[in-house]
């Protein structure tokens, strides 16, 4: 007779899986991630609104929670635990530098650097920057469409920003990601594009407009959006902004279950950092890759099921016809 | 990983003939730079001498990254047995010569990534890189010296290799 079960030993899985989702700043709302309606998603493909950054290397997860007795009696005996505090912290590697991974593993905002304009005095993050031109309608989040001059201005493998541009207001900015937090009014026009994550490469340039080799992460450019070119990106230690997003790291295991860590609410704890891993073991001079550090501090949301306040959800799903 | 291969030959090669244009083989009725690929000849049944000779050995992958990154170990042979007019006794001198020629056909450390399936060869995306070269001893037989050279090349895979 066929066996049915078997005893399953502890999970043997490689690396991790990082995905991110943006927090809502402005409504205080965290992305929720459901195990039981998406603990089985494509890996490669993950539910909207996360967004997959690949594997990451030297994932490690401490909870820095504090629980202390509650003495009673003489001589003096623990009655009862409390928890005095709630911490947990995350930190991690990424294996690649994209506009997401650099914002991520920087303790401030990180602004893209506008093409400057002609003439331009030199400024440390980026010059005045070259006029952003209109989307025209019919524009979508893999196609811009602009008026033929326009469309002159960019050649394929340019990297633009799309958002609005920046009107005096105060409290966050940028679109669909917020990329900064101003607590007074600026003066440059240009600065939602600056700190905006709504970015992407230019695969093709035709005389109606751009084609883009990514979807762009706000989706459709919204009213008032305008592009502009990106030649680089530029980050600052020091400042008063914190990225905050949610985070789901997963754990794949030889069988096919599924560790999840859930974090609501992450939020970077410290400033730039590298680490420098060599590429070949045996020759610590030679090339070597050059890894961004992301070091977050988890918040606490309130579990509507309980009211519970709780700063990471561990899910695990096992592998199929393992006892439990 | 071939178009890496042919890349780094290519890029060898031309730097080569730059270096040292005398340096040069007939192959087949054909004078080329003094560069092969063992594994694109005929069998040798002993090395030439005076030409640098690319062999292919191991294969390291990293597949956890955006793009698959390879790294393939390129061993450089090269042996000399000197001139003929100096009697074999500049054979030390012959051997320093190649290795300074294959030191600076080394730099700069990284090359466009070719497909040179493609007739004119085809631009890719990325580029081949190396690591220094790490020497072997000499080895002496008889009248001949040899050594030989790893390089380590790396590659990204990209979309339909």
């Amino acid at each position: 007779m066929a066996a049915t079960w078997f005893s399953a030993p502890a999970p043997v899985a490689r690396r991790v899986r990082a995905f991110f989702a943006p927090v809502n700043r402005a409504a205080q709302t965290p992305v929720l991630f459901d195990p039981s309606e998406q603990g089985r998603f494509s890996l490669d493909a993950p539910p909207a609104p996360w967004i997959n950054l690949g594997w990451v290397q030297d994932f490690v997860r401490k909870s820095a929670s504090k629980s202390a007795p509650l003495m009673t009696g003489i001589p003096a005996a623990p009655l009862e635990q409390v928890r005095e505090t709630l911490e947990a912290q995350v930190s991690l590697q990424f294996l690649s530098w994209t506009k997401l991974t650099m914002g991520l593993a920087t303790g401030s905002q990180h602004m893209n650097i506008l093409a400057p304009a002609n003439g331009a005095a030199p400024a440390a993050d980026g010059a005045q920057a070259s006029p952003a031109v209109i989307p025209q309608s019919g524009s979508t989040s893999t196609s811009i469409v602009l008026a033929l001059a326009d469309a002159a201005k960019f050649t394929p493998g340019a990297i633009i920003a799309v958002d609005v541009d920046y009107a005096g207001q105060t409290g966050y900015v940028g679109t669909p990601v917020a990329g900064a937090y101003l607590r007074q009014a600026l003066t440059d026009v240009d600065y939602v594009r600056r700190v905006t994550f709504n970015v992407a490469l230019v695969s093709q340039v035709t005389a109606n407009g751009l084609t883009l080799a990514e979807p762009l992460p706000g989706g459709v450019p919204a009213m008032g959006a305008k592009v502009q070119t990106v030649t680089g990106f530029v980050d600052r230690e020091g400042g008063s902004f914190y990225q905050e997003w949610s985070g789901l790291f997963v754990m794949e295991g030889s069988q096919g279950e599924r560790i999840f860590f859930h974090y609501p609410r992450l939020q970077a704890m410290a400033g730039a950092e590298e680490a420098v891993s060599p590429l070949n073991q045996k020759n610590q001079g030679g090339h070597s890759r050059v890894l961004l550090k992301g070091q977050f501090l988890a918040l606490p949301v309130t579990d509507p099921l309980d009211g519970e306040r709780v700063a990471c959800y561990r899910s695990f799903l096992p592998a199929a016809n393992a006892l439990v | 990983m071939q178009n890496a291969k042919d890349s780094f030959y290519m890029t060898l090669r031309t730097r080569l003939t730059e270096i040292n244009p005398q340096r040069t083989i007939l192959v087949r009725g054909t004078v080329r730079p003094g560069i092969l690929v063992e594994e694109a000849e005929a069998p040798f049944s002993q090395f030439p001498s005076d030409v640098f000779v690319l062999r292919w050995l191991g294969l390291a992958i990293d597949m956890d990254l955006a793009s698959t990154m390879t790294g393939e170990q390129c061993e450089v042979v090269y042996q000399t047995c000197g001139t003929q007019s100096f009697g074999g006794l500049d054979r030390g001198r012959a051997l320093s010569a190649m290795d300074e020629e294959l030191m600076t056909m080394i730099k700069p450390f990284y090359a466009p990534k070719l497909n040179y399936a493609a007739t004119p060869p085809a631009a890719m995306l990325t580029q081949v890189f190396w690591d220094e070269p790490v020497f072997s001893p000499i080895v002496t037989q008889r009248d001949r010296l040899s050594r030989s050279a790893t390089v380590l090349v790396y590659s990204y895979q990209e979309q339909g290799e």
